[in-house]
């Protein structure tokens, strides 16, 4: 199965917004910037774009929905937190995305990372809690996309009884949107395990990734890592470039993310933070540098290095069983335009000859 | 100004379907852009101020509907109906506001607490009547807090409770704050909190007499009453009532499917819904009110027939009891919207700008609109 590559739709047009606090980035999207960027990525051979959620963000199904009947061909994978809207509501309403899109939505399912911003949202679980409810959500969520009848389901803290939505999912491939799963708990893990297509996990160094991605996908559930990307020409010059981005960032984003991080339950974005602060080699792999955690928070892990060195570490991964990846970059649209002129003809070459 | 609303027509929409079947049928469930966005456009051109979107377990999503019929028109407007209930207000805000940054202002909402336990339990949502209205008046409270201060909103009360919630996504709007709420439903406590939460309070017709004395509290609370109702317009009184009769009995010909409606009204607990049902005894209310498809076609089919001058004195005669806003349907729904719009509309302005809208004094008084 050919490797899969998605992108960020989260900082496009806006790289810096990272290194500022949440509460005062802009949740106004830029539709021009949006567009532009879905463009881009339909021709640059992206699967899909992630519309992620959160308080200082637009809402990512209606963002979706207005890029997805003004563009053509690019998926969007839509973030949803459980907790936050009832299963049948949210059933209603990605099949009336896929209607208005002709199919072209996934889910990113997430639990939440900190319970200060749960608790905006009404939401007042623990992070074992949240793993358990979304559970419910998507076993409920699973049956309207399965059932031919109404949806009857009794649980913890979902009740549906004799639930029906007209609205089908509509798709020329699919009866269901492909769904994923974030995070690197345990808890992350099983839920995958159980619902999803394919889990995103952040990076580690090789051997201890390894481990954790042999028994997911052995299980029959994919692995996909949400990884940013800084390629250039030669290494030296990938290398001169995430030195010249931290450089680049103002020394109160390391307050930003310390704060954030102290109250985030998240166990992928502390662990990964937490092993990027201790100011070590911030190598854990020859391509894999999180020197830019400490600033831009855990996500900023990234790949590192010329169009070859790249190519083989995404080739690296795939002999492991990662088969899909979600980008990130500064900015994003150039660091898309570069990967798919210089690192994907170099990984579509070799992926298939068993490298 | 008196203001005009129409809803959109539904996936598949068949005249002469009742509305249990209309909702039975696959195609209703779809969004159909190829006859939704014409709708819109002509709605447009024929002055209408909002079209409505339905929300219902048959029906796609409104709010991502609006969205993409707000990018595909330049100024038409949407009455998004919304069921408190199912999501949290702060998501339902922040996916509003959204919306607004895509469309603008371009859209109000009507908000319905439920009208059937059966469909609400299917969403998850197990209360009562009354324990409904109890929930929307605390969920348009978050909404309301989080519209006038996205930064910092805390609400603790029986059904919700938020810390410190803030939305980082304006609703984006030079002419307001939030956006318009209608409050649909005829029973005290949808009245109540059309008055405390909303913009306007929506109800299905009745006589004028009635209608005037159910809005009083509602001017007297500095908000606006809103009619709904179906629309047979005709060149001649005589050719509406028989086109009126010709679709009731069509409806149900075809479908066989009469004791649809009666099956959900039994298991409806809408206080509306029953009330349209009972006056539904009579087929004619006044010369131009007219009962006879609420039976098939719901309650929302009870309808104004008549002839361009008969139709426009009703409606005058709903201004003068104190009715600002009209939400309209008609069989077929661009038909009766181009009718209404050539020949009825015009005759309304003229007469409302002689006067003739002018609510009764003991209204302008009490609601001190003058």
């Amino acid at each position: 199965m050919a490797l899969r590559f998605h992108w960020s739709l989260s900082s496009a047009g806006d790289h810096r917004r990272g290194q500022r606090a949440r509460a005062v980035q802009s949740g106004v999207p830029d539709l021009s910037q949006h567009l532009a960027f879905c463009r881009q990525a339909e021709a640059s051979g992206m699967d899909s774009l992630l519309t992620a959620f959160g308080f200082h963000r637009a809402d990512p199904i209606a963002l979706a929905a207005a890029l997805g009947v003004l563009t053509e061909r690019i998926t969007f994978m839509v973030a949803v937190r459980s907790g936050v809207c009832t299963p049948t509501l949210l059933v209603q309403q990605i099949n009336t995305l896929s209607v208005l899109t002709r199919g072209r939505v996934s889910l990113n399912i997430v639990a939440g990372h900190s319970p200060h911003e749960q608790r905006y949202y009404g939401d007042f679980l623990s992070h074992d809690e949240r793993y358990e409810r979304t559970d419910e959500f998507l076993t409920i969520c699973r049956r309207f996309w399965d059932a031919d009848g109404p949806v009857t389901f009794s649980g913890r803290h979902y009740s549906v009884e004799d639930g029906r939505v007209n609205t089908p999912f509509v798709s020329d491939a699919r009866s269901a949107p492909e769904i994923f799963v974030g995070g690197n708990s345990a808890q992350a893990e099983a839920l995958a395990l159980k619902h999803a297509d394919c889990l995103w996990r952040l990076p580690d160094a090789p051997e201890r990734l390894e481990q954790a991605v042999a028994p997911i996908v052995d299980s029959g559930t994919e692995v996909g890592l949400l990884v940013s990307l800084i390629a250039r020409s030669t290494t030296g010059e990938a290398v001169d470039a995430a030195c010249a981005l931290v450089e680049s960032l103002a020394a109160t984003s390391r307050t930003t993310q310390r704060d954030f991080v102290a109250r985030s339950d998240s166990v992928a974005f502390t662990g990964t933070y937490a092993r990027a602060a201790t100011g070590k080699d911030a190598w854990l792999g020859p391509c894999l540098w999180n020197g830019a955690v400490p600033y831009l928070g855990a996500p900023s892990i990234a790949l590192v290095g010329s169009a070859e060195d790249v190519a083989s570490t995404i080739l690296g991964y795939q002999r492991m069983g990662v088969s899909q990846f979600l980008f990130m970059g500064w900015p994003d649209i150039e660091e898309m335009s570069f990967f798919n002129e210089a690192v994907l003809p170099l990984v579509r070459a070799r992926e298939g000859l068993g490298h | 100004m008196l203001r005009f609303h129409w809803r959109l027509p539904q996936g598949g929409e068949r005249p002469n379907a009742s509305r249990a079947h209309q909702a039975s049928l696959p195609e209703t469930g779809l969004p159909d852009l190829d006859v939704q966005v014409p709708f819109a456009r002509a709605a447009e051109a024929c002055g209408i101020d909002s079209l409505l979107l339905d929300f219902g377990w048959s029906k796609p999503d409104p709010i991502l509907l609006a969205a993409a019929l707000g990018l595909a028109t330049t100024s038409m407007r949407f009455i998004i109906a919304h069921r408190s209930g199912l999501m949290c207000p702060t998501t339902f805000v922040q996916q509003l506001n959204t919306l607004s940054t895509l469309i603008g202002d371009r859209f109000s909402l009507n908000i319905v607490a439920g009208h059937s336990p059966e469909e609400q339990r299917g969403y998850g949502d197990f209360l009562a009547h009354d324990e409904r209205y109890a929930r929307t008046d605390e969920y348009l409270a978050v909404c309301r807090a989080l519209w006038s201060d996205p930064r910092d909103v805390t609400f603790q009360g029986r059904y919700y409770e938020v810390e410190h919630a803030r939305v980082n996504t304006p609703f984006r709007s030079a002419a307001r704050v939030f956006p318009e709420i209608y409050m649909a439903g005829n029973s005290p406590p949808a009245r109540t909190l059309s008055v405390t939460r909303g913009s306007c309070w929506m109800r299905l017709a009745d006589t004028p007499g009635r209608v005037a004395a159910d809005a009083q509290p509602v001017i007297a609370g500095g908000r606006d009453v809103g009619l709904r109702f179906s629309i047979v317009g005709r060149p001649t009184r005589a050719e509406a009532v028989d086109a009126a009769h010709a679709l009731a009995e069509s409806a149900g010909e075809r479908f066989d499917d009469r004791g649809g409606e009666s099956r959900f009204l039994a298991r409806s607990d809408s206080v509306s819904i029953r009330a349209v049902d009972a006056l539904a005894n009579e087929e004619w209310l006044t010369p131009w009110l007219w009962t006879g498809v609420v039976r098939t076609h719901g309650a929302a089919a009870i309808a104004l027939v008549g002839d361009p001058d008969g139709l426009a004195s009703a409606i005058l005669e709903y201004a003068r009891a104190g009715v600002t806003q009209f939400i309209i349907s008609g069989w077929p729904k661009l038909d009766e919207m181009l009718f209404f719009s050539e020949h009825v509309l015009p005759r309304v302005r003229a007469r409302e700008a002689a006067g003739e809208a002018r609510p009764a004094q003991s209204l302008m008084v009490a609601g001190e609109r003058c």
